[in-house]
This record gives structure tokens, sequence and C-alpha cells, in this order.
């Protein structure tokens, strides 16, 4: 039995069911609404909610799509004392739930699905992908105008959306002057000439990439997901350098992460460099330009 | 030395005398000459330069507009030094979850689509044709959709015949419950009227004629459509039979409600059953490559294939009907579109579907 976790009406968590389906691979898909009991049946870890209901042990794979992961059900008590007591109980059976969960098959986990970008730059270069040269200021005093890009470091895996090219990434956008003051700590990085951007999609070690020819356009120079509708860019696959698929393997398992998109450009000096990793975006878009059928190879996976 | 990298999404079928360029990511495709063809096959194993000196100097600017042609289309692109190996091609694999994609049922009323409901859930069925003889109430709609409401069903298209309460009133209460129906056919129309535009939450077409069923399979440009996954669908399948399952007006169910072979009746049979006989599919993997006059064609990629109404005068090994679409009038030979009901070379067929009072109404 597989367990999907993600919020309710999610396309691509759709889209593989009916692959699932299709292979006749039995699944629960737990809704963002949906908060479980843990309960002990025959000395089993069980868990219930108002519309699901199974043993742990028969669990055989985890997918963590989107949403807030597993949510548990706590009751109240009266006493103060007697609640405190018992919420511990109930995280550390949560806890347990959620690591014995986590340690079967599984296609990202909810604990770690939050990625920190920096760290992620950091472990990147550590890898040996090449990362355009970056620094945090608070002050535009090192910025060298159109030579550098700004972008956002947080995440926005809250963000929903349907498509590729929409997916709640803040677009990049090139420093054309410098500022007077200070502001808060923003990210700077030199802007690379490219030829092309490459968007790979990581699963388990298998790399499937897009190539994003934007550069005709100068609408979509910078960033190609400042979308241009009237042409869109030529997506094609692709098949990024050995060695730099080996690579962004090595950083995905220094992450810890089983499955994400990563972006790269590939510059008009003919080296590629990497951008950054985002585990839960929409991938479905550029499957189907690609042919990849990315939805059957996670069901295939699950 | 320069290459030209042609971009692998996009398809060039030859025909005949000329090719279509389809651009499977724009969805879009174009006609283009021999010529070029015979270019671009070259380029893909030479540079530029060396096909350069195969052209004398008059012939030189003319491959050189073509080269133009195909960068500034986005067709590919040139490459220094080496071709750029980093671009595989795309894979022509049909990949598509489910047995069955579409179905299409002829009835009387709504009652037949909403009693199959549970099978079509069970199939996964995606999209959903009817064809309906009675008139309508909103109700009725409404109905249908709330049988539908939990199930794989993307899309509904309905035909009905038109009468008196059709009026904005009632496709506002209809557009408010309609989920699912995106398109309405009022068929039989005695006063026409017009399109209703984004009016609503599904197109509406108004309709004097009397439509049937043998109305369809016809082949005119205007019905070609350039969109990845039916072209792959078109390239490894028959592009109008396979996924599909039909019901006629009695309830037999067939590949469509046009083809001759039935796999029983709903009555005592179900759609599950049907699909698991072993002649369901027989025209399921038959694709255009192997079809009288559509194999040279440049269109066959982009175009349906009827099986149920053709020209009758071929049947491959297996037994399968694989002559031209009776309803095309358009020939790879000549490049010249006619009207098929005209050709005397079919009116024996047209004869033999008994499709002399469809063309004269279509006429008239
Ligand atoms: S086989 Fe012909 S009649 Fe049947 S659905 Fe296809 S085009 Fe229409
Ligand atoms: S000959 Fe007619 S039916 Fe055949 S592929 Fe060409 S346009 Fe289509």
């Amino acid at each position: 039995m597989i367990l999907i976790l993600s919020s309710n009406a999610e396309i691509t968590t759709d889209a593989v069911i009916m692959w699932l389906n299709d292979l006749k691979k039995a699944y629960i898909r737990v809704h963002e609404d949906e908060f479980f009991e843990i309960k002990i049946i025959n000395k089993k870890f069980f868990l219930e909610s108002y519309r699901n209901r199974f043993f742990i042990d028969d669990i055989s794979s985890v997918w963590y799509r989107r949403g807030g992961g597993l949510k548990f059900k706590r009751g109240q008590y009266h006493h103060e004392a007697v609640n405190q007591n018992m919420n511990e109980a109930h995280y550390w059976l949560e806890d347990y739930v959620i690591k014995k969960l986590e340690a079967k098959k599984h296609i990202n986990k909810q604990s770690n699905s939050r990625l920190n970008k920096l760290w992620v730059l950091e472990e990147a270069q550590k890898a040996g992908l090449k990362v355009p040269r970056y620094f945090l200021a608070e002050n535009t005093d090192d910025v060298i105008p159109g030579k550098m890009i700004t972008k956002s470091f947080t995440e926005n895996v809250i963000l929903k959306s349907a498509y590729e090219h929409q997916d709640g990434m803040l677009y990049t956008a090139v420093v054309t002057q410098q500022e007077q003051g200070s502001f808060f700590p923003t990210f700077f990085q030199d802007k690379i000439e490219k030829e092309y951007e490459i968007r790979s999609f990581y699963l388990d070690g298998k790399i499937w990439s897009t190539a994003i020819m934007s550069q005709k356009d100068k609408q979509t120079e910078t960033d190609h997901r400042k979308y241009n509708t009237a042409v869109p860019n030529r997506n094609v696959p692709y098949d990024l350098p050995l060695e730099t698929g080996q690579k962004l393997n090595e950083l995905f398992l220094a992450l810890d992460i089983n499955c994400g998109s990563a972006d790269f450009i590939k510059g008009k000096d003919g080296q590629f460099y990497f951008l950054e990793i985002n585990p839960l975006g929409q991938f479905l878009g550029l499957s189907a330009v690609c042919n990849y059928a990315l939805d059957k190879e996670i069901a295939l996976y699950l | 030395m320069r290459y030209f990298n042609l971009y692998s999404n996009i398809l060039i079928t030859k025909g005949a005398n000329r090719i279509l360029i389809s651009d499977l990511q724009r969805n879009n495709s174009e006609l283009q000459s021999l010529e070029l063809y015979d270019i671009i096959e070259a380029l893909k194993s030479h540079a530029i330069e060396t096909l350069m000196g195969f052209y004398d100097e008059d012939s030189k600017p003319i491959v050189g507009q073509y080269l133009d042609f195909l960068v500034d289309k986005e067709y590919g692109f040139i490459s220094t030094g080496d071709r750029d190996h980093s671009f595989p091609p795309l894979s022509l694999e049909y990949k598509d979850a489910g047995l069955v994609s579409d179905i299409f049922i002829a009835c009387r009323d709504l009652a037949r689509p909403r009693q199959l409901a549970p099978s079509i859930g069970n199939l996964a069925i995606k999209h959903m044709v009817i064809y309906c003889e009675q008139e309508l109430a909103v109700a009725d709609f409404l109905d249908l959709e709330i049988s539908f409401s939990d199930s794989s069903v993307e899309s509904i298209e309905i035909f009905a015949p038109c009468h008196a309460g059709i009026n904005e009133n009632y496709l506002q209460q209809l557009s408010e419950g309609a989920r699912r129906i995106y398109s309405l056919v009022f068929y039989k129309c005695t006063t026409i009227q017009p399109e209703t535009g984004d009016r609503y939450k599904f197109k509406v077409v108004f309709t004097s004629r009397h439509l049937k069923i043998n109305a369809c399979g016809k082949v005119d440009l205007k019905y070609f459509n350039t969109h990845l996954p039916k072209v792959l669908e078109a390239i490894n399948h028959n592009s109008c039979l396979h996924k599909k399952i039909g019901i006629d007006i009695n309830g037999d169910i067939r590949n469509c409600p046009a083809m001759p072979q039935r796999f029983g009746n709903i009555r005592d049979c179900s759609l599950e059953e049907a699909l698991n006989h072993k002649a369901f599919k027989n025209y399921w993997n038959l694709t255009k490559d192997h079809i009288a006059v559509c194999k040279d064609c440049e269109f066959r990629n982009i175009c349906t294939d009827c099986r149920a109404y053709t020209e009758r005068t071929h049947i491959n090994e297996a037994g399968l009907d694989n002559s031209k679409p009776l309803k095309c009038g358009y020939s790879p030979y000549t490049n010249q579109w006619e009207k098929w009901s005209e050709n005397p070379l079919k009116q024996k067929a047209i004869r033999h579907y008994g499709l002399q009072e469809l063309i004269k109404n279509e006429e008239a």
C-alpha cells in the first residue's frame, strides 16, 4: 500500500494516481484537512482519520508531495499538568510514526522538505558543481550594475499554481543601478551570459533534463519563468554531461532528498552553472513537452 | 565548420509531393517543399559549409534562404565546431494511463450514461460524448453532472435536439450547475440562434441539421490538429479508434457506434467484458502508414483515421480494412481538395453505407 501525502486537488498527484490505477497499485491519498489518531491494535500501530484507516506495517512506500504532511489529533485534558504530560507522550508517538514511515521506501520526506537555498549552494559547491559567484549584502556597494542579478532566498513551497513557469518562485531580475542606503540582507549573484537554461528532474539517481532555449527572445533572457506566451521558449529533451549529472546526484544525496528539479545555466563559456533545487515544484509541463511521462516514472518507483 | 541542429520536437512528415513540418511544442504545422526536405536531410549528415559546396553559385543563395527560414522559425539552431550532441531525440512512444480514454454514447435520454457511470469510473474514462435523441430539461443535465461528480470523467460533450424551452434562462441555469459539460450542440433547430461565445461555462452550437452519427468521420483541413499527444497517438495507433468505446442507440457496444462489429449489448454485457473481447482492439494498432493513399500523405500524422466509413477497396493480411477514409477529398498525389461525395470512385461505398441522404441534406 502506497501512502500519498499531498494538498487537495493537486494536479501532479492526480496524474500519478491515474498511473497507479493503470499499474494496479493500491494507494491511500491523505488530504490536507485530515487529522489522524494513533491507535494500537493487536500491538500494531494503526492510524485513523475520518477518511482513511491503515496499519503502519501495511504501508510499503510513501510519497510526500505537498501540504503539511501527516497531521495528528491530540486530546485536550482538563488538568494542565496532565495536558502537558500527554502532549509530550503524543509528541513521541507522532515522532515515532513519522520516523517509521520515512524509513520506508519514499519520495521526499516531510521532515526535510524545506530546503535552505543558501545551504544548497554551499553543498552544491562541495559536490563539485560550479555556482556563479554570489554574496549577501545590505547595500549595493559591491554590486556591479548590469552584471549581477538578485533573487529571493526564501522558499515558496506554500504557493500553489497549476503549471510550470508559474510555480511560485520569485523572478530573477538584473540589478540595473546602485541604490542609496542599506536594506535587509539581499542575495546578489553574477549574471551568467547564457547559451540556454536547463531544468533537470531528479528521481532516485535518475535524471531527465530539458533545455530551455530562451536566447532568441529578449523578453525571456534573464529568467525563463517570465513566460512569453506569444512564442514560448523552445523546450527540448536534453542530456546533462555525465559528470555534471554525477555531481548533481551527489548533491541530492548530501541533502538527503531523492526527488526534485534542479536549474542550470549553460554559459556562453561552455560551463554548466548550478542555480538551485526545488524539491516540490511542478514538473509535468516540461515532462509532457519532452514526452518523459514523469508521472508514470513516479508511479513506477512507488 | 557550422552545423544545423534540428530540434527534436520538429516532426517532418514526407508526402508524395510535399512535406508537412509540425512544431510539436508550439502546436502548428506548415506545408513546405520536397526541396527543403532534401536540404534538412543533407544537413543531418553534413556541415553547412560542406552542403553549400554541393551547390552551384546560383543555387547557394536559395539554400541560404532555406537555412535562414529554419533558424528564424526556431526549427533548429546553428552550432559551431561540431553538432551539439546533448540533444537526444524526442521519444515517440505514446504514454497514456488507462485502457480507455473516450466513450461515445448514443441514447434516447440521459438515463443510459448515468447507468453506465460505475463502469466508466472503473475504466477511468476521461472524455464522454453523448448523442441524445430526446429533448432535455435543465434538470436532466444537472442529474448527469451529479452522477459523474466523483468520477474520472473530465469533459462531457452533449448533442441534443433543439426545443422551444432553450433560452437564455435555461442556459444560465445549466451554466451554474455545469462542471464537466464543456460543449453543447443543439440540432434540428427551427430558428438559428447566434453562438454564445464565452458567456457560459460551455460552448453552445445551434444547427438546423438533423445530425446523425453517420455525419462523423469527415476529413478537412479545419479538423487537423497539431498536438503532441495526438500526434504520438497517431504515429503508434489508429488516431480515432484507439482507447475508444462506443454504445449505439440500441445499446450495442462497439469500438465506435458506427463500426460494423458489435461486442455485446449493455443489457447483458459490461463495458469491461466487451473490451476483453479479442477483436475489440483490432483496429487500435493500425496506423496511417498502412492505409492506402494516406501512407503517402503529408497530413497523415495530424489527420484522423475513420475506419467506419472507408472507400472499401483494400483489406490487409489480418483481414482489416485499410482503405482510405471515405470522407476525405484530398489527394496527396495531386495536392487538390475535392468534394469527396462527388468522386465517382466513391459512389459504390457511399451506397453501401447508405450515405446518399446525408450528402443530399448537407448540400441543401
Ligand atoms: S471511426 Fe469514423 S465514425 Fe467512428 S468515431 Fe471515428 S471518425 Fe467517427
Ligand atoms: S489522404 Fe486524406 S484521410 Fe488520408 S491522411 Fe491524407 S488527408 Fe487524411
